[in-house]
């Protein structure tokens, strides 16, 4: 069971830093993917800054927790996968924004594996 | 003494200099009022339009502006254009064969063998060619540019230097009609410029709208309101991702449900009563065209929407053209402007039969894209139409864009207004893309450089003014034995009076040389090789004289388009994917040390 979630971490971690990655090389491969379009200036330094903080912080927290065995690691990655699903739910709510439930159903998926990550795979 | 003597010299030189300044002055005194004569020329341009998707070629589609003008002036019913976008448009705007122009082909094509060979093997228009807007703006016009350019998109390459003042332009293949988001994962993003410099489209963008609106505003603002314009309108529609307001879609709603084969035979009847095509065209039924009633209705009403899309792009195209019409009728530019109006190539079969699909749908799902029915046509979705309605849009004529059939080259031409003595006129003449910019300079009273412009060699223009044929002079302007080739992708066309000579490559293609009369035979239904075997081989001369004349490179081996459009596209996905690749194992290095560490028992 622990080997199989060690497994599931360390894929949605790289997965995580792969994503990030690529928001640093190629944004305009990966953000169709996310239903944006490129903009341009500021608008397109927050884009590629936000974008991929985001991810490298997912993958490296990630990866973190399941190398270092420590629980704390994993609470960055909660927080982070857990309020962007409820945000994306807000916006369906209360902004006309699309019920993206294939983008919130992983987040959610994972930030639950990272819960059970954070209580078995951890020594402290 | 001497001071004397060269006096007179100095008198009678400086009476020429004065009598010459004096000419000057009149010569540009003459054209100066000439300015009130000469006309406006508005140069329209369709993307991807079927030979009968217009009402007055045949179609149900609504395009009262359209008619309209053609009402006014004369129809082309024989009239052909290249068989895919950019170098349909070099010819356009230059009178000189796209090859020598240096755009063989759409650049998404090309293979980098190709580009490496030859530099007129780039898809961008070379500096050996002039276009009409640069002549045009010699000659005090004032030049405006709004719409698909696909040219080039270097500083050098953009239409702002090559002739128009004023432009907007979308640089690629194509792009959404809602949004500034690229159709094609080729792109990076969808490449806008406004006069040269990278350009943001409006919250409120819908394709057809906005350039009619840009181009309005371009006429308006221009402080030398005395001089003639030139304006060049190359829209978006009917290019896919097909889009179009939902008023406009619902003109269509159910209108297609007869199916594809139906509205191809309806478009043949209504062509022929029009007098656009012969009474009783045979016409092929393409190995791509579906069976319609083997569908289910779910099917069936899905195909129809995405008909009914396309149609509402045509009507929102025709009904923002009359939008234009209106604002120059309002300022009283309309008596004096002469309309062109036609396509780049026939109709685009390239949509899949059915999007939906999970093959079919990874492109548009990998773009963020919905092909559900619902919104069809909206902004977020990918209209396109299928290879068996894009035959019915190109009735009744053989294959599509990218073919060198009739449907992928006969196109609709209307030429009206200012100076057009026939009206409400078909004319059955053959006549060729490169016709267009001479037809312009010539109304424009503006004469095209011979092998020399601005201190440099261009190449000659070698189409033929239409405006006999538009005032009614003649018959036509090419002699039974004046021959003009075309090569795209291996696939080659001669026309010669009647006759066309021409081989389709695959897939559709077999490779094989046939002859045609596509004045009996539109349809390209029965091959004259073999019972005119003299014609046959004096064309396939003829071709080959077109092959060398015109620098006409030899395919790569084992070329194909869309085998090509492929590679390009995994070249350029793969071409940063090392790059990703590496820096993530970079991450990742770290925590493969502290892995190895911990299992060693090192931490």
């Amino acid at each position: 069971m622990n080997r199989i979630l060690s497994v599931l971490v360390l894929l949605s971690g790289v997965l995580f830093l792969f994503t990030g990655v690529q928001w640093l090389v190629v944004p305009a491969d990966v953000a169709p993917q996310f239903g944006l379009t490129l903009d341009g200036g500021r608008g397109l330094s927050s884009q590629i800054g936000d974008m991929s903080g985001f991810f490298l912080t997912l993958g490296l927290c990630a990866l973190l927790g399941l190398t270092l065995k420590q629980r704390v690691w994993y609470y960055p990655a909660i927080l982070l996968l857990s309020l962007t699903a409820l945000g994306r739910c807000l916006a369906w709510l209360v902004h006309d924004a699309a019920f993206a439930v294939d983008l919130i159903a992983p987040e959610v998926l994972i930030s639950i594996l990272y819960g059970f990550a954070a209580r078995r795979l951890t020594d402290k | 003494m001497k001071f004397l003597a060269v006096f007179p010299l100095l008198a009678v030189s400086s009476a020429v200099v004065l009598a010459t300044e004096d000419m000057t002055s009149a010569v540009l005194s003459s054209l100066a009022l000439d300015d009130s004569r000469r006309p406006n020329i508005v140069l329209i341009l369709a993307d991807d339009l079927g030979f009968t998707d217009l009402a007055s070629y045949g179609s149900e589609i609504q395009t009262p502006s359209l008619d309209a003008l053609a009402a006014q002036g004369v129809r082309f019913s024989n009239y052909h254009s290249a068989a895919n976008c950019a170098p349909a448009r070099a010819m356009l705007l230059t009178g000189v064969d796209s090859h020598l122009a240096g755009v063989p082909n759409i650049p998404e094509l090309l293979a980098p063998e190709q580009r490496a060979a030859a530099t007129h093997y780039r898809g961008v228009l070379g500096h050996n060619v002039v276009t009409v807007a640069t002549l045009l703006e010699g000659a005090g016009y004032r030049t405006y540019m709004a719409g698909k350019w696909h040219l080039g998109m270097a500083p050098e390459q953009r239409p702002i230097a090559r002739g128009f003042q004023r432009t907007v332009a979308m640089m690629d293949s194509g792009a959404d009609n809602w949004e500034q988001r690229p159709y094609l994962p080729l792109y990076d993003r969808a490449n806008w410029f406004a006069d040269g410099e990278r350009f943001n489209l409006p919250e409120d963008f819908y394709s057809s709208e906005f350039l009619v609106d840009k181009m309005m505003a371009f006429i308006d603002a221009d402080a030398r309101q005395g001089a003639p314009f030139f304006a060049y309108l190359p829209f978006m529609a009917v290019h896919m991702p097909v889009q179009a307001p939902q008023e406009f879609i619902d003109h269509y709603e159910g209108a297609y449900l007869q199916g594809w084969d139906r509205l191809r035979k309806q478009r043949r009847e209504r062509a022929a009563a029009l007098g656009i095509i012969p009474d009783d065209v045979a016409m092929v039924r393409m190995a791509t065209t579906d069976d319609w009633d083997a569908l289910s209705p779910d099917d069936k009403a899905y195909q129809a929407k995405r008909m009914a899309v396309y149609a509402g792009m045509v009507e929102a195209m025709d009904a923002h053209i009359g939008r234009l019409i209106e604002f120059l009728k309002a300022r009283g530019d309309y008596d004096n402007t002469l309309f062109i109006f036609t396509s780049d190539n026939g109709s685009e079969a390239s949509g899949p039969a059915d999007p939906r699909g999970f093959v079919a749908g990874i492109g548009t799902r990998r773009m963020g894209y919905s092909v559900a029915m619902d919104g069809l046509g909206l902004k977020g979705s990918f209209g396109t139409i299928s290879p068996s309605f894009a035959s019915a849009s190109a009735s009744p004529l053989a294959f599509y864009k990218f073919y060198a059939g009739e449907g992928g080259m006969r196109v609709p031409l209307i030429i009206a207004g200012a100076g057009v003595a026939a009206k409400d006129t078909i004319t059955p003449a053959f006549a060729w893309v490169t016709d267009i910019a001479p037809t312009i300079l010539s109304y424009a009273g503006v004469s095209a450089p011979a092998s020399r412009y601005a201190g440099r060699e261009v190449e000659p223009i070698t189409g033929r003014s239409l405006r006999p044929l538009a005032a009614s002079e003649v018959g036509s302007v090419y002699g039974a034995n004046d021959a003009v080739g075309y090569e795209l992708t291996g696939h080659g066309v001669l026309f010669q009076g009647d006759y066309k000579l021409v081989v389709n490559q695959g897939p559709l293609g077999d490779g094989q040389w046939r002859l045609f009369n596509i004045a009996e035979d539109p349809g390209e239904m029965i091959d004259l090789a073999a019972t005119e075997p003299q014609q046959f081989q004096t064309m396939l001369n003829g071709y080959q004289s077109y092959i060398l004349q015109n620098k006409v490179m030899p395919l790569p081996a084992g070329y194909t388009q869309m085998g090509q459009l492929l590679r390009n596209v995994v070249r350029k996905e793969l071409g940063d994917m090392p790059l990703v690749l590496l820096f993530t194992a970079l991450l990742l290095l770290p925590f493969a040390v502290i892995y190895k560490l911990n299992r060693k028992g090192s931490l």
